[in-house]
């Protein structure tokens, strides 16, 4: 799947999915998902593997995982791709 | 001599509109803030209501932006209503650590809830998202306004059906009599979702035309929203730390009818004691009441209970009495009622100003000797009021509110 599309599908998800005040293209690409940029907290945090692992249909089995895949939007996308073989 | 309760601080989210100001605005200008139901598609008897509608610029203060995003409707107004109160009586960090916070609350979150359900079923969340069901404890409201204002006293959480918030408002203000807290808040909150509105629907307590308390052809009540809050401290405190009383709490009882789930005592005698009770807690004799801030919800039973009440407390003197309904233009708020009925009442003993009875238009006969105030704007030099609020349950609240301590 196309690297870039992907990108703006876990940022549309961001957004829709957390109900976020910002609009997606307004996400940095590299700036941690759970820095202060976007004001998330550890509800988001549990929200956020929920919406991942339906929308791309995949499992984040426990934290370890998850701070790698959520490290930012970049490594969201690399950690799709990775988990989906592609 | 108890000390005396003051009222140092008022605030308000309602359907005329967010903060004191606009309260005091719609009230003074008789503006009925029933209108269509909007917030949900409903297709029952009445589709109207007192929706709050304003932007709610929410003051956040240290709660972290996640937290705010999250919040429910109610929870909302709560935290804009009790800012606003915190600010006007200057409730700020110091005075904080010991503040306690009273609330009083029926559905809470449950419109938020109800979303979670309707999207888990149309498919378009595969599992429940907690950030949809962080609202439905009723002890979130509570929680909210404490980590935002900085109130670490004790909290506690009513849900009373429609007497929720004055009987908050009551306990805040006995706990600041008896010495138990320097200073408490009370908020009462509630908001708009379907569960409410069909149950009304369901009993036929719904006029499908925005509500008539009083009125010959009334046929029930019209729903609304809101917040209302309260800071209050004996008149000590108040003094002591140069903040300026707005008004006082003078008495307050609570009672049960112990009769039926939803049908008033047919001779009102649980509230019959709850306001000869709140009159004597008062040290106030019904001669000395100037106004009556009535539950006046409209429907067929409570307008006809209540008026046989007050002819039983006040006799002859009713006439000459002002009794006026809240309800018919801000419609009724439930677990908010209470609050927003004293904030009503701080604001008429304040400004001297009586809130009219609303859509009015033929009062019913059995009671043609009664000063419903049919118009608004009218001027009265208030000195005590009384607002009484009665939920469902059989469960009888009144409140004796002065514009001075005594």
């Amino acid at each position: 799947m196309d690297r870039e599309r992907l990108r703006g599908e876990v940022k549309e998800l961001l957004v829709s999915g957390l109900r976020l005040d910002v609009r997606p293209a307004d996400i940095v690409d590299g700036a941690p998902i759970f820095g202060d940029g976007l004001g998330l907290d550890s509800i988001d945090a549990l929200e956020l593997v929920v919406l991942v692992e339906e929308r791309f249909r995949l499992s984040i089995p426990d934290e370890e995982v998850g701070k790698r895949a959520f490290a930012s939007v970049d490594a969201l996308v690399e950690f799709i791709l990775q988990e989906r073989g592609e | 001599m108890p000390p005396a309760v003051v009222v140092t601080g008022i605030g308000a989210v309602t359907a005329l509109g967010e903060g004191v100001g606009a309260l005091a605005a719609g009230l003074a200008a008789g503006r009925c803030a029933i209108g269509p139901l909007t917030l949900f598609p409903y297709a029952g008897h009445a589709a109207i209501a007192a929706e709050v509608r304003a932007s709610m610029s929410s003051p956040s203060g240290p709660l972290p932006r996640a937290t705010v995003r999250r919040l429910s409707r109610p929870d909302r107004f709560a935290l804009v209503a009790a800012a606003e109160a915190c600010g006007a009586a200057g409730l700020g960090p110091d005075l904080g650590r010991d503040a306690a916070v009273y609330v009083g609350i029926t559905t809470g979150g449950m419109l938020e809830t109800e979303e979670a359900y309707r999207r888990r079923r149309a498919g378009e969340d595969d599992r429940f998202r907690l950030s949809r069901l962080l609202g439905t404890p009723l002890a979130t409201a509570g929680a909210v306004v404490s980590q935002a204002l900085g109130l670490y006293g004790r909290r506690e959480t009513f849900s009373t059906a429609c007497s929720s918030s004055a009987l908050a408002v009551a306990m805040a203000a006995d706990a600041v009599r008896r010495g138990v807290v320097p200073i408490a808040l009370a908020v009462g909150t509630d908001g708009l979702c379907r569960l409410t509105y069909a149950g009304f629907d369901a009993l036929q307590a719904l006029d499908p035309e925005p509500c008539r308390p009083f009125d010959r052809d009334r046929r029930g009540l019209s729903l609304g929203e809101g917040a209302a809050a309260l800071v209050l401290e004996t008149a000590a405190h108040a003094r002591a730390r140069g903040a300026r009383p707005q008004a006082a709490v003078l008495g307050w009882a609570a009672t049960s009818d112990a009769h039926h789930v939803t049908a008033p005592h047919p001779e009102g005698a649980g509230a019959l004691a709850a306001l000869g009770a709140a009159l004597a807690d008062a040290r106030v004799g019904p001669d000395a009441v100037d106004y009556v801030n009535a539950h006046g919800s409209g429907t067929r039973q409570n307008d006809a209970v209540e008026v046989g009440v007050l002819r039983r407390v006040f006799g002859r003197r009713l006439g000459h009495l002002p009794v006026s309904s809240a309800k018919s233009q801000l419609g009724h708020c439930l677990g908010a009622a209470g609050a927003v009925e004293a904030v009503v009442t701080v604001l008429a003993l304040r400004e001297g100003l009586l809130p009219p009875t609303l859509n009015l238009q033929h009062p019913d006969p059995a009671w043609d000797d009664l000063d419903l105030v049919p118009a608004a704007g009218r001027r009265a030099s208030l000195g005590v009021a009384v607002s009484s609020s009665y939920g469902f349950g059989g469960h009888n609240v009144s409140l004796v509110l002065g514009r001075e301590a005594r």
